[in-house]
């Protein structure tokens, strides 16, 4: 802690609306005879530009060293201020912030226990203000190119996006052939296309690309290195090649599976998946036997998804429409939650598609080579319905890709609980991975229609674009930083870090120490407690501001 | 800087600054009401919280400690609640061993948006401190 600081307090009444009631200049007098405190003020509404030039002038002349603002949640105003004070020609970190609205004024109705509670609040803020420290800002360079896993649809659409953003993309594909699904599918939808000419559009528009290197038959084998610098090692064939990336993008998709534990019986050649049913759709062939009637069911196991639901619509129509066949859906609940689906569905019924509704999982059984099913349907009031039929179809739940488990250990990202790719927040961050620099798109992290995952996938293209369009990144140089003498290297934080953030280096050509990337730190501070030898200090959250915050001063 | 001892009791509370803390905010946004004496310490994530906080704010007289994170496999930072949740544990021990009620500790997670339950973890907080401190020896 540093002797002789000089404080700034800048309070802010929020427009007048906070004094109202209370009288700011009374909270003021009680600052003004704390130590340290060299000038206090109160603003109307510091979030104006007039407000914050005053402020810039004030720390300047005053010679404020360390500024604690009572005002607004540090949610909202915590970024703004920092870029005030840097403006003020003072290191961002030296601020500490008293929320002093929506946790103070705005909670408690009693005005005299809001304001006393305020005055503690800001006394918290200015015992931790003491421990303030500078972090300094570093600049590292990033590599500007793209490393996209997968070459779906999805993984097509954001090569493209990204080489419209000029990074330069390389794409790489397990199978063959470019396309995925899109080679299988006999329709679309909410896109409606035919999916091998839209396959042929988007292919022609990557061939034309000059910052587009697509391999097929590629599969990645490991990835070392961190944010901004990644290296790739890719098997094409019995040749390896290794590149450098700056960022790196999933796009993987997802497999289809029958589980037939669910049903209790085995495919055959009147029970199918949707994966068997689409190559008979598009054939131009004859068709032998044209069934007579075509259930699909849904719902048996776990709830259908999103892409089963949409697949059964789709080939219902297709069914009714290349063979006429009388089409039954059975499913427990239909959710029509993608764009313009429920308009899609009435398309269905109007065109004669029948839906069945349960609630007890349907009786099936094989008669003399056709299926009977038995089932009671809730909307007309359990009534049991026996119903033949000369085609059933199943529903495929989709399942993660073969080798995203081997993957996610190799690369220390996160798997959900059904095996697919766990994005870091659902609601916030969509695309993000837990890695900085890494990123999802499309069904390898979540259940979407087609118009989901290419929105996606410019998502992700331009969240790849902030990351790498200077050719380098501003980062906090060592805002948590381990002390290499106080390092036993006992690997204990290296293997909490949840972001894959710390790395072993050699000092001095002898002793090993863990440092921290400084790029792909996202500050959560967990390997600062975990850490035995307490060698690790998160400059703006450490231990001596937090002990700092318990001393609840005097109001 | 002195301790003040409240007629109503000190509680500290850490909150997560991705979930926690804007459920705080959230509760200011509602207006809802809940007891002042809640002191609210914002921290990066609920697995920066240490033991030791936890042990030296009653050290320094605290009455309540709270600790307040995101819901279990929603935490940004992977681990960082369950971290928080042993950790927790661990200090309902060590309190228990020294004499202080374990109960006077707790975990509980929240969603960003979950403001009235800010106010009524606050609000329960509170009156089972009160509750232990009635069952006090006196004098």
């Amino acid at each position: 802690m540093d002797k002789d600081l000089k404080l700034g307090i800048f309070l802010c009444d929020c427009g007048g609306t906070l004094s109202k009631d209370i009288d700011f200049s009374l909270i003021k007098t009680k600052l003004d005879k704390l130590p340290d405190v060299t000038f206090v003020n109160i603003g109307h509404g510091l979030c104006l530009k007039a407000a914050r030039e005053a402020m810039q002038k004030d720390i300047k002349d005053k010679g404020i060293d360390r500024v604690v603002i009572a005002a607004c949640s540090p949610e909202f105003c915590e970024n703004d201020f920092m870029n005030v004070i840097q403006a003020a020609g003072l290191n961002p970190y030296l601020l500490s912030i008293a929320n002093i609205r929506e946790q103070c004024f705005w909670a408690h109705p009693d005005k005299e226990k809001a304001a006393q509670k305020a005055i503690a609040q800001i006394g918290m803020a200015i015992s931790k203000a003491r421990f303030l420290e500078p972090v300094e800002q570093a600049e590292a360079p990033v590599t500007k190119e793209v490393l996209v896993i997968g070459g779906g649809i999805t993984g097509i659409q954001t090569a493209i996006e990204l080489s419209n953003l000029n990074l330069k993309t390389t794409l790489i594909e397990k199978e063959a052939a470019l396309g995925g699904k899109l080679n299988r599918l006999a329709s679309l939808y909410p896109i409606q296309a035919i999916p091998q000419e839209l396959l042929a559009t988007k292919l022609k528009q990557l061939a034309e690309r000059q910052n587009i290197d697509a391999l097929t038959s590629a599969e990645l084998i490991d990835i070392s290195g961190e944010v901004g610098n990644f290296t790739a090692r890719i098997k094409r064939g019995k040749k390896e090649l290794e590149r450098n990336f700056g960022a790196i993008i999933f796009t993987t998709g997802y497999d289809t599976k029958f589980s037939n534990q669910a049903y209790g019986f085995e495919l055959s050649d009147i029970i199918i998946t949707p994966s068997q049913l689409e190559p008979m759709l598009m054939s131009t062939s004859e068709v032998k036997e044209i069934p007579g009637r075509v259930c699909f069911i849904l719902d048996v196991g776990d709830e259908h998804s999103r892409v089963s639901t949409i697949s059964a619509l789709r080939n219902a129509l297709g069914v009714r429409q290349k063979f006429g066949s009388e089409v039954s859906i059975l499913c427990r609940n239909l959710k029509v939650d993608s764009a313009t689906l429920e308009s899609f569905y009435r398309d269905c019924r109007s065109q004669g598609v029948l839906f069945i509704k349960f609630d007890k999982p349907p009786k099936i059984s094989n008669e003399d080579g056709r299926i009977r099913i038995e089932v009671e349907d809730i909307l007309m009031a359990g009534q049991p319905i026996s119903l033949p039929c000369d085609l059933l179809v199943v529903e495929e739940t989709s399942v993660p890709p073969r080798d995203s488990d081997v993957l996610s250990s190799a690369l220390n990202i996160g798997l959900g609980p059904q095996g697919f790719y766990q994005e870091n927040n659902v609601h916030l961050y969509p695309t993000l991975s837990n890695r900085e620099g890494i990123f999802f798109a499309g069904n390898c992290h979540a259940d979407l229609d087609m118009m989901r995952a290419l929105t996606e996938a410019s998502n992700v293209a331009l969240n790849a674009y902030q990351l790498l369009s200077q050719g380098k990144v501003t980062v906090e140089a060592e805002r948590v930083a381990i002390d290499p003498g106080k390092c036993r290297f006992c690997l204990t934080c290296i293997r909490a870090c949840p972001h894959h953030a710390i790395r072993d280096v050699r000092v001095n050509h002898e002793k090993m120490v863990a440092q921290i990337v400084d790029l792909a730190c996202q500050g959560c501070g967990i390997c600062t407690v975990v850490c035995p030898a307490k060698a690790i200090k998160f400059k703006d959250w450490s231990d001596d501001q937090i002990l700092a915050e318990l001393e609840l001063v005097e109001g | 800087m002195k301790v003040q001892k409240a007629t109503s009791p000190n509680i500290i509370a850490f909150c997560c600054a991705q979930s926690a803390y804007q459920a705080a905010d959230a509760a200011g946004f509602m207006r809802l009401s809940y007891p002042d004496n809640i002191r609210v310490i914002r921290v990066p994530c609920a697995g920066r919280i240490d033991v030791l906080h936890i042990l030296k704010a009653f050290e320094k007289g605290v009455d309540g400690v709270l600790v307040l994170g995101c819901h279990e496999e929603a935490c940004r930072h992977l681990l960082g609640n369950i971290r928080a949740k042993n950790r927790v544990q661990k200090a309902k021990s060590l309190l228990q061993e020294v004499g202080i009620d374990g109960r006077r500790v707790e975990m509980f997670t929240l969603a960003p948006n979950q403001g009235p339950r800010f106010a009524t973890i606050a609000s329960e907080m509170t009156e089972r401190i009160k509750e232990l401190d009635s069952m006090k020896p006196q004098g």
